[in-house]
């Protein structure tokens, strides 16, 4: 009898420990869907140091680049669903790869409808309840590969990796794979990656302490997916009924605006410097922000600067949004509001760190 | 030896369906069974918890004392409700945001316990991360509709309250989709661009 007992009390703790288990993925926060992306956009690579080294043997930067690899050249077709603070978000999505030339499509299964078409950096953007249809083209997508086999690659500087065993998701055996910060300036990565190619199949965003703040992960996954690109590309190119709009980067550089970074933060370095005509939706009288990229190869944080506004921009704040976190300061005349993707502290010391140039 | 007070019947039926061998004519009478008996839930429950130690010895280790299962529960209990209290709305023209059209797709979710917070966090792509923010530095934030139909998301911050306005969400947006500088951002920058909020469709 006892057996018996015990055996009833059980599904009471299974219960229970399944609320505990989505308490932790509610807290956590989103992330990376592909490193597929970028990596989905570049060139191919051809470089000697990628000789698959096995598995214990790979260094950070032959992660990374395993990873890029296999998200590109890889057809798929999935649903990826991302967490982030205390909300769950979730896409499904179509790759394919011909030769260099790579197609996706992203449709959005919660929000507001849209559909995403990227061809290489081309990105078509459908709002069909606005039967608006944005088209851009991304160039700063295409970074990565350069990035990693540049001497400027110092990402192994800043953050070490670390093996932990091998996990199944989304029905695929995966490499699970910690990217550890080497100092606090900046967030952790667990990685899943699917052992036999490597493509990025889940992915947290960690704080020191190893707290998950956002996550995101295939829920399913099919590779090597029977893809159409033309079918893709004509879906695409179909913008019949909507009106296009396309909206303006322009780009610039810090020093050309007028503004230097005094003090630089360890590992980030200026990646790129945009301005933006403002959108007809923001509120009348904004003039376009200066946006200033940095990034220490993994995460990224910008800086936008406008001019001050004593009626919208009424008091210095600081937030936190999943792995997200965003500061607002005044400087002068102008406002400054600094987002990314790692810690406060960080962030402060970019607020603190930009001055007009004298 | 009587395992259970209940007709063996039942509870064959019941492992049967657990391990999907249950005939629907034989899911019929089970159901009919069962309208009447208090305790099948329960032994449905267990067969899935048997089932699984069986494929899975591990998970026959930790079988937790009742005190300590008690206490995590008031504990988790405990928790929600301070979740539920904490977020400090500064009101502006308060209204209700109206449900999205998908949220039926993770209601399944909410069963799992966690309505209240999906409640609070009812923002289309992130919201504030509100467990992981340091003691003191609480984040509370309430969605709000003003008059011209913008949502406009308040956050208290340490340092007062923080509208998360359409402004905020425009930068936020450009910050993800050229934040695609960095390897592992940019995939998510992708995919956030594609779950920005609803003020943000009509560009």
């Amino acid at each position: 009898m006892q057996a018996v007992k015990t055996a009833c009390d059980l599904p009471e703790k299974a219960g229970r420990v399944e609320r505990l288990t989505w308490h932790s993925w509610v807290c956590a926060g989103v992330a990376l869907l592909a490193m597929n992306f970028v990596a989905a956009q570049t060139p191919p690579v051809v470089s000697a140091p990628l000789q698959a080294p096995s598995a214990e043997a790979r260094g950070i930067n032959d992660w990374l680049m395993r990873m890029h690899e296999a998200s590109k050249k890889q057809a798929y077709v999935g649903t990826y669903v991302v967490s982030s603070g205390g909300s769950i978000s979730s896409a499904k999505i179509w790759h394919v790869c011909e030769g260099n030339q790579q197609v996706e499509r992203v449709e959005t299964l919660t929000g507001a409808p849209r559909s995403i078409f990227r061809h290489n950096d081309r990105v078509v953007t459908f709002m069909p309840e606005h039967k608006v249809v944005r088209t851009e083209k991304r160039e700063s997508l295409g970074l990565f590969p350069e990035l990693l086999q540049s001497t400027d690659n110092r990402i192994a500087e800043f953050y070490k990796v670390r093996q932990e065993g091998v996990e199944r998701v989304a029905g695929l055996e995966a490499d699970v794979v910690v990217l550890v910060p080497k100092d606090a300036m900046r967030f952790g990565y667990r990685v899943w990656t699917e052992q036999k190619k490597g493509m990025v199949v889940k992915l947290q965003t960690l704080d020191a302490d190893g707290n998950v703040l956002e996550q995101a992960a295939f829920s399913e996954l099919q590779l090597d997916a029977p893809v159409k690109m033309d079918k893709l590309l004509y879906m695409m190119g179909k913008v019949d009924g909507y009106k296009v709009e396309k909206p303006v980067l322009v780009k610039t550089t810090a020093s050309a605006e007028g503004w230097v970074l005094k003090t630089p933060v360890a590992g980030f370095a200026p990646m790129s410097c945009y301005k933006r005509p403002a959108a007809a939706s923001s509120a009348p009288g904004t003039d376009e922000p200066l946006q200033w990229i940095f990034s220490d190869g993994l995460a990224s944080v910008s800086l936008f600067v406008e001019p001050y506004d004593k009626q919208r921009h009424e008091k210095e704040a600081s937030m936190s949004m999943g792995a997200t976190q965003t500061m607002t300061k005044q400087l002068g005349p102008y406002w400054l509001t600094v987002m990314g993707e790692v810690p406060m502290k960080t962030i402060k010391l970019f607020a603190g760190g930009l001055e007009r140039k004298k | 030896m009587t395992i259970t007070k209940f007709p063996t019947t039942t509870c064959e039926r019941l492992s049967a369906l657990a391990d999907g061998e249950l005939g629907k004519e034989e899911l019929l009478l089970l159901l009919q069974a069962c309208k009447d008996d208090d305790a099948a839930v329960g032994n449905w429950g267990t067969y899935h918890v048997i089932g699984d130690v069986l494929r899975s010895p591990s998970l026959a280790a930790g079988s937790s004392s009742p005190a300590f299962l008690q206490r995590l529960n008031e504990r988790l209990e405990d928790e929600r409700t301070r979740m539920v209290q904490e977020p400090v709305p500064v009101p502006l023209n308060v209204a209700r945001r109206e449900p999205a059209a998908n949220d039926s797709i993770f209601r399944w979710k909410l069963a799992a316990g966690f309505a209240s917070l999906t409640a609070v966090g009812a923002i289309a792509w992130s919201s504030a991360a509100m467990m992981s923010s340091p003691p003191g530095a609480q984040l509370a934030q309430a969605p709000l509709v003003n008059q011209s139909a913008l949502p406009v998301l308040v956050v208290a911050s340490p340092q007062g309250p923080m509208v998360r306005d359409a402004r905020l969400e425009e930068l936020l947006a450009a910050h993800r989709q050229l934040g695609g500088a960095s390897v592992l951002q940019a995939p998510s920058g992708f995919l956030n661009a594609a779950f920005e909020t609803p003020q943000n469709a009509g560009r």
